[in-house]
């Protein structure tokens, strides 16, 4: 099922290519907030599941081209982003410590949203396509070989980030107000068959540029699920995002139009807007791709000697 | 004002040494549970703050020493922290500005127990820290009018385990550093603006049984309170409820181990006292930063 929210934050589910409205079918879930709502259909969904199906199969929808989605997790508490978790198409042959970091909330976009690129002078602005994975209860301390009973479902997340503002902040390098594009809409776990070997494709204006599978991740699933939650606990509707594979980064830029899919997670579509116009070259960052993959040892992440 | 959580997450107004049950006050304020009831509540300050002052004279009185205090804000939208924002004995010149997020999942209360997780880290710290909760929603804040957007004030620790995740391609490594369970405690209550004169000169203390280890002034922090809420405010919205916690002051830092009691108190504030637990009871010499370093100095070997 492909779970949503759609105009005004009204909850959806999509049925070929409609939108079926659910806010009566989940009226009585308690919501001070759209992401209660969410959260609180993801904790209790073996009670909605049959109802939706049932009432989405039986009502005519709202054609997707005359509403606008919006972010499927507009607030969760976390946030998690795995960082440098991809052997970069198996040139990292031994996997590095785990690591993580947490990305504001409040950056979440939706769909057809604009990332704003900040005013400051950052080397470059690059975009990171990555699977994300919606938590589907309370998770603390979860074994591995018990970690996909504790996944809800999967959605494309864009980790868009700022270099060179700090030499090593992920907070000032992640965190900017519309920096994490989400949608467009959240998809049930039965439904993707290998979340393990999912290909993860994002174009700028058309162009591929990053074009990896989640089966190069350095630390599979549920290892990361048990490490990220042997330090946080995480709740229903928490996200934690796998990281990205680097070998496709580039620039973003004023006007660009970025496009990302997980396998059939639906496609994601956001603007780029930035009022100082600046402009990088178009390519993908073969720098930053060289050093990550350890072919080189200096340049990239912003560093490139390129006139940036 | 004084604002607590109590026993089975009552709302209630401290007065002296008696709390006042202000729940059937608040009780119309949407929410699902004590987190944003309590973010509802300052989103609607102004329309409350009255009735509430007059909780003594309006609500049942309970002598403070018979309640169980909880944590003020037990799920924040986010908890930011400031990043070495003291000159002290590990900076000798100001740096740039610069935070992190930590976990909201990490939070506990007055009187519960830091559990040291079994991670490799080379040494637990408490970090005492002014934690300045946000008053309304709002981006790019001019410094000068930071403390428009200022709430009130409460005791935080930030918990910190160091040397973990070290090599991996981002060498910014706080969220394994920083956002274990249990690693946010907060309280004993939410002290509101107007009761804190210049929270810039306020003096912040920790103590590990009983034993002075931080002991500074928030007049050392090198981008003051206004530009500090500024910068970070350019870079993520700040909302109603967020804790935002002005860094500490390092000399005074030193190991947590297992059995100790930790107090900590900002001048008006109140005493916030929590406990620490670790399965493996590994053991640290109880030394501060800059008690190491005095050792280093005379030779004797730490």
């Amino acid at each position: 099922m492909k779970l949503l929210f759609f105009n005004n934050f009204i909850p959806g589910v999509l049925k070929d290519d409609t939108v079926v409205d659910i806010s009566k079918i989940i009226s009585d879930i308690p919501h001070v907030t759209a992401h209660d709502w969410m959260a609180g259909l993801i904790s209790n969904f073996s009670k909605y599941r049959d109802l939706i199906q049932e009432t989405a199969l039986g009502s005519s929808g709202i054609p997707l081209k005359k509403v606008r989605l919006r972010q499927p997790i507009p607030n969760p508490i976390n946030l998690v982003c795995m960082a440098g978790n991809y052997s970069e198409n198996g040139a990292i042959t031994k996997a590095k410590p785990l690591n993580a970091f947490l990305k504001s909330p409040d950056s979440i976009i939706g769909p057809e949203d604009t990332v704003i690129l900040p005013s400051q002078q950052a080397d470059i602005f690059h975009h990171e396509a990555e699977l994300a994975i919606v938590i589907g209860k309370q998770a603390m301390n979860v074994k591995a070989s018990d970690a996909y009973e504790y996944i809800f479902g999967y959605v494309n997340f864009i980790d868009i980030s700022a270099r060179g503002l700090h030499q090593d902040s992920l907070f000032i390098g992640k965190s900017w107000n519309t920096f994490g594009p989400m949608g467009p809409y959240l998809v049930t776990a039965d439904e993707v068959e290998d979340p393990q070997n999912l290909p993860v494709k994002l174009w700028v204006n058309g162009n591929l540029r990053q074009d990896y599978t989640t089966a190069d991740m350095g630390v599979d699933i549920p290892r990361t699920f048990e490490w990220v939650t042997s330090i946080v606990s995480l709740n229903p509707g928490d996200v934690l995002s796998c990281g990205t594979n680097h070998q496709g980064l580039s620039a973003l830029q004023n006007n660009d139009l970025v496009q990302m899919e997980a396998g059939r997670l639906g496609k994601l579509t956001v603007n780029v807007k930035d009022v100082l116009d600046r402009t990088w070259q178009r390519e993908i960052d073969k720098d930053t791709a060289n050093r990550v993959a350890e072919r080189t040892t200096t340049g990239g992440f912003g560093q490139s000697p390129a006139n940036f | 004002m004084k604002l607590a959580y109590f026993n089975d997450f009552n709302l209630g107004i401290i007065e002296n040494d008696y709390i006042f049950d202000v729940s059937e006050m608040v009780h119309d304020i949407p929410h699902l549970g004590p987190h944003d009831l309590i973010k509802g509540l300052i989103e609607r300050w102004a329309e409350y703050k009255d009735l509430l002052g007059k909780a003594s004279i309006l609500s049942k009185k309970i002598p403070l020493a018979k309640v169980h205090l909880r944590a003020p804000l037990p799920k924040p939208g986010k908890i930011i922290c400031m990043a070495r924002n003291f000159m002290d004995s590990q900076s000798d010149k100001p740096e740039p500005l610069n935070a992190f997020l930590k976990s909201p999942s990490a939070i506990t209360g007055p009187e519960t127990t830091i559990t040291l997780p079994n991670a490799p880290a080379a040494i637990f710290e408490h970090e005492a820290e002014l934690a300045i909760v946000i008053g309304k929603r709002a981006s790019n804040i001019n410094s000068k009018n930071a403390y428009q957007h200022i709430f009130g004030y409460v005791n935080f620790m930030d918990i910190s385990a160091r040397g973990l995740a070290v090599g991996n391609l981002a060498t910014d490594t706080f969220f394994p550093g920083k956002s274990w369970h249990t690693f946010a405690p907060i309280g004993p209550y939410i002290v509101t603006e107007d009761e804190v004169e210049n929270p810039q000169a306020l003096d912040v203390k920790l103590w590990v049984n009983r034993r002075l280890r931080q002991d500074y002034s928030m007049q050392g922090m090198n981008h003051t309170i206004a530009k500090s809420i500024e910068w970070v405010s350019t870079i993520t919205p700040l909302e109603p409820g967020d804790v935002f916690c002005c860094g500490t002051n390092h000399t005074g830092l030193g190991p947590l181990q297992n059995g100790d009691t930790v107090e900590m108190e900002i001048e008006g504030l109140g005493k916030l006292c929590v406990h620490v637990r670790d399965p493996l009871k590994r053991t640290w010499p109880p030394l501060t930063r800059a008690e190491k370093v005095s050792l280093k100095g005379t030779g004797e070997t730490e």
